[in-house]
């Protein structure tokens, strides 16, 4: 038995020895402590954990978590709670109650914060911040897990001290960088000249930022930036003036703006509204008004009132003295060339050229006989709405249209009371003029004489219009022109003097008369002009027709009319004028429409005379025909002879009398009616002609032209009267007792005609027909080719020897003929002697044979 | 181990297991295994102490350490009963589990062998065979009697079968 077995046996029994402690269980001890409570020995609040199995008291619980708390400087309170072991809501009252007696707690969102914790957090983030130069308290707030406010209230204490930095805007900044941006601020807003946006010019200095930065720098706040300006602003480091906030008007720019308008206004008068905002002047009426409370403001202008009293004083000055006051931009001194002599007018007239930006001056004339006087007036952006509201601020035109003495046409023209009578007489004139002429009445013996000096009148129409390209040029380059305007008056003084010396009515109706024909090349608009006048039953002479008479009676106003809009004075004017001149054109047409009626009624009498002749020589020529009805080649070649002979002419003639009846009634002069009466038809002549009548008639006509080129005379006769029908005429039939009366007086006719006859070819004919008339009592018409074949017919009705001589006659008439055709082609043979000697042989013959046939009929 | 209480489980794995495999015919190892014992039962009585869950005293009673005599009592409503207690180490040690024996309580009750010796649950032999030789008396005891005990005593008062002293002694004096 060893030592240590022994050891452990006493160690065993000592073991069994000891007292065993003792031990109460949970329930006893819980009754216990309900007991105690029960009996106020523990007389203070007593807590037990969560789990239950342990008391706590509240000075032991405050102090485990101020423990807690001192451990890492920030807890929860659910973890707290978990911590210490006991209920939540235990854990939040004594919180409070620690907190309300710990100014150096905070407990914020169920956490517990300490001040030295913050402390911590302050030079975390100092040093980031000073690695990053900003951050951004967002950035902050999440990474902590607090409110920004809490992380605002928290930091503001430290700044400055713990942190480095500067808080704007929800951003950290360090002092350096603070200072760069101001620096970049302060350089752009330096920079920048213009008006700008300011948030525009903050974004590109972002981008800057973020070039040089890297793409991780942030966005830089805008706030940031705006402060920094703001304080810029305020220190005066930059200069200008801030609209709504983000609009940035450097001082620069609207000092120069300034000056600019001042300059301009003071130098010229006005200034147009339109250059103020190119001037990026937003509201130019009222920025002028507040500036120069005495000017005035027009639609798109401001004007100082010196312009209105020089306005003033010149229409003043120009209704006073008579003169001619026109404004003209582009031709300062074309002269109102065919006003000019005895009259003296009074016109002024404002002319507004909106459109051009050159020659930005509106030049005042004034043109008495030789003297030009330039003044510059008006701007040239003076819009016709300005012309009139500047106008509205003269006194003497006021005084004037009160008196009557001018009248304000349109918007901007002013036109004296004696200017519009006397253009309303030259018109007038120049109407009448037209109007004789297109209604085809007799000429004015000065057209006449104005067409023989055709030369002299183009060559000044190419003066005139050497004029006007001489103004158009001159809108380029005004200076030269007019230097050069200067020279030609120099140069051409006296061809123009005499032009415009000479009477100043010859001018009128050459002007008229080119218009005329202009008008007549144009004929479809002519001929709707026409109907227009014709079909109202009015003769109303409408705006343009007036517009064109007063452009060709005073070219000046046409060329006033220049550059924008012609019309505008034009129309204006003619508006005016309408009312008289159509009072004196209605006078007029009335009568015209008189005279033609007479003139037609002449026309279709004579026409009617003629075609009753005509028509009943056809028929009697006609009825011999019906002789040769067995011979149909004779037949034929009568017919066709007959056709060419006696109709072609008189269906010229009803023809052309129909078309100028035509035009008559539609009211326009037929004025070439003697010309063509002398005039051969051809066919195609005959077509077109006809095609211009209206369509009814025309068609009939059509058919008459086609049977006159047939061969049936009967077809052309009833085509004829068809014609004759429509167009109104009578044709008359032919009865015994007319027919008798006209062969007798052919009879004669012919007989006188056959003893007077010398030519040997020609009596033939003649003769035959004389024949003709006697055997058959009917009239023959015969052509060479027919001749023979008439002659065999009277065989058997002419005594033996007559007609043996006749043959006789014929045959040799013929051999000489044919003499005479071959003799064409041959030279000097013996063929011209032949003619000759047969030609003799003729003559010889002649007598001999008149007197024969002159015996047997007259017998 | 699932059939016996949490405090017997307790106690169990809080008591140092053997080392030594020998029995009482090893000599040395004997004696080294004796000594593993004596430790053993140190702690597991240390332990009973602490939790105030004291509830035997024995001691060997020959110098070999082969037999063991002592007594173990049991409180139930509020009245202590105690038993003798003896047992002897068996030659096949540690493989066999020694028999502990309650004399006095010999013919009082069915869980029980002739001599006193007690009827041990299903669920001690398997887990003494598969610890063996790390389980030693400590462990028997606490696997064994403590769990008898708790169960038998009850029974045996309620049943009148096992009188208390002081009720013997009133009644031997009565």
């Amino acid at each position: 038995m060893d030592a240590e077995l022994l050891e452990l046996q006493r160690q065993f029994e000592a073991a069994q020895l000891a007292k065993s402690s003792v031990r109460l269980s949970e329930r006893n001890v819980v009754e216990l402590v309900g007991k105690l409570q029960e009996l106020h020995f523990i007389d203070f609040d007593l807590l037990h954990t969560i789990s239950g199995k342990e008391y706590i008291t509240t000075e032991q619980l405050r102090s485990e978590i101020v423990a807690e708390i001192s451990k890492s400087g920030r807890v929860s309170l659910v973890d707290l709670s978990e911590i210490v072991g006991v209920d939540l809501f235990h854990v939040e009252r004594q919180i409070q109650h620690i907190v309300s007696n710990d100014s150096r707690l905070m407990l914020t969102n169920g956490e517990i914060i300490s001040e030295f914790y913050w402390d911590g957090v302050a030079e975390e983030i100092n040093e980031k911040l000073q690695e990053c130069s900003h951050i951004s308290l967002a950035e902050l707030a999440s990474q902590f897990l607090v409110s920004a406010e809490i992380i605002v209230s928290v930091l503001e204490r430290r700044l400055g001290s713990i942190i480095k930095g500067q808080l704007e805007g929800g951003q950290l900044y360090t002092p350096a960088y603070i200072s760069r941006i101001t620096q970049m601020v302060r350089g752009a807003c330096r920079g920048i000249t213009i008006p700008t946006n300011l948030s525009t010019v903050w974004n590109s200095l972002q981008l800057l930022l973020h070039d040089d930065g890297g793409s991780n720098v942030m966005h830089i706040e805008n706030t940031l930036i705006q402060s920094i300006f703001n304080s810029l602003v305020n220190d005066g480091e930059i200069l200008g003036s801030l609209r709504a906030g983000v609009q940035w008007t450097p001082a620069v720019f609207s000092h120069v703006q300034k000056e600019s308008v001042g300059a301009f206004y003071s130098q010229n008068s006005y200034i147009g509204y339109d250059a103020l905002h190119k001037l990026a002047i937003a509201q130019p009426k009222q920025y002028l008004q507040a500036r120069y409370p005495d000017g005035i403001a027009l639609e798109n202008i401001f004007v100082h009132p010196s312009i209105v009293k020089m306005l003033d004083v010149a229409i003043e000055d120009a209704i006073d003295h008579e003169n001619w006051i026109s404004y003209f931009p582009f031709y300062p001194n074309v002269s109102g060339q065919s006003l000019e002599g005895s009259l003296l007018y009074t016109i002024v007239i404002l002319e507004a050229f909106a459109a051009c930006g050159f020659a930005p001056t509106l030049v005042v004339l004034v043109a008495s006989n030789e003297r030009v006087d330039c003044q510059s007036l008006l701007p040239i952006y003076i819009v016709n709405q300005d012309v009139s509201k500047i106008l509205s601020y003269c006194p003497s035109v006021e005084r004037s249209v009160k008196s009557s003495n001018a009248v304000v046409l349109g918007e901007s023209f002013i036109f004296s009371s004696k200017y519009i009578k006397d253009l309303s007489d030259l018109v007038e004139k120049e109407m009448n003029v037209l109007s004789f002429t297109s209604l085809g009445g007799h000429r004015p013996a000065r057209s006449l004489a104005d067409e023989s000096k055709l030369e002299s009148s183009s060559f000044e129409k190419s003066e005139i219009k050497e004029t006007v390209d001489d103004g158009s040029s001159r809108k380029n380059v005004p200076e030269k022109g007019s230097k050069k305007k200067k020279g030609k008056h120099a140069g051409s003084a006296k061809v123009e003097h005499s032009e415009n010396n000479s009477n100043f009515l010859e001018n009128v109706p050459t002007k008229g008369k080119r218009n005329l024909r202009k008008s007549k090349d144009t004929s479809s608009t002519d001929a709707k002009n026409s109907s227009k006048v014709k079909d109202p039953g009015l003769n109303v002479p409408f705006d343009e027709w007036i517009a064109e008479k007063i452009m060709a009676v005073s070219s000046d106003l046409r060329e006033l009319g220049g550059g924008d809009d012609p019309n505008t004075i034009l129309s204006a004017l003619s508006a005016h004028l309408r009312p008289t001149l159509q009072e004196s054109l209605q006078k007029r047409r009335s009568i015209m429409l008189q005279e033609n009626y007479k003139r037609r009624r002449q026309m279709l009498d004579i026409l009617q005379k003629q075609l009753d002749e005509v028509f009943l020589d056809l028929q009697l020529y006609e009825k011999s025909l019906e002789l040769f009805e067995d011979d149909p080649s004779t037949s034929v070649v009568l017919q066709k002879h007959l056709l060419k002979t006696l109709a072609a002419p008189i269906v010229d003639k009803l023809i052309q009398t129909l078309v100028m009846d035509n035009q008559l009634r539609n009211g326009f002069g037929a004025e070439d009616i003697d010309n063509l009466e002398n005039e051969k038809f051809i066919s195609g002549n005959r077509a077109s002609l006809v095609k211009s009548l209206p369509n009814s008639l025309s068609v009939k006509a059509q058919a008459v032209v086609e049977a006159l080129e047939g061969k049936r005379v009967e077809t052309f006769m009833t085509a004829l009267k068809a014609l004759a029908e429509e167009s109104g005429l009578m044709l008359k039939k032919l009865d015994k007792k007319i027919e008798r009366t006209l062969l007798h007086s052919y009879r004669k006719d012919i007989m006188s005609q056959v003893s007077s006859e010398m030519d040997p070819v020609l009596l033939l004919p003649k003769i035959v027909a004389l024949v003709y008339l006697q055997v058959f009592g009917k009239a023959l018409q015969a052509p060479g080719r027919a001749i023979s074949a008439a002659i065999s017919r009277l065989k058997d009705k002419l005594p033996e020897e007559a007609f043996n001589a006749l043959i006789d006659y014929h045959s040799s008439i013929v051999t000489l003929l044919a003499l005479q055709s071959a003799a064409t082609e041959d030279d000097e043979d013996c063929t011209s002697d032949r003619i000759l000697s047969q030609k003799e042989h003729l003559d010889s013959k002649l007598p001999e044979l008149k007197s024969l046939f002159l015996k047997t009929i007259s017998a | 181990m699932e059939e016996w209480d949490s405090t017997t489980k307790s106690a169990l794995t809080q008591i140092p297991l053997l080392s030594t495999r020998a029995g009482p015919r090893d000599g040395a190892a004997w004696m080294q295994r004796l000594k593993e014992e004596y430790r053993a039962l140190i702690a597991y009585t240390s332990i009973n102490k602490s939790n105030d869950n004291d509830w035997f005293r024995i001691s060997a009673a020959n110098p070999e350490g082969t037999r063991w005599t002592g007594s173990c009592w049991y409180v139930h409503n509020l009245r202590r009963y105690e038993f003798l207690l003896q047992f002897d180490i068996p030659v096949t040690y540690p493989a066999t589990a020694p028999e502990i024996e309650l004399p006095e309580l010999d013919g009082k009750t069915q869980k029980m062998y002739r001599g006193g010796k007690i009827c041990l649950t299903v669920h001690f032999k398997p887990l003494w065979a598969k610890n063996s030789p790390r389980f030693g008396i400590a462990h028997a005891l606490c696997l064994g009697l403590a769990p008898w005990l708790a169960a038998e005593v009850p029974i045996l008062v309620d049943s009148g079968m096992v009188k208390h002293k002081d009720d013997e002694a009133s009644t031997a004096e009565s």
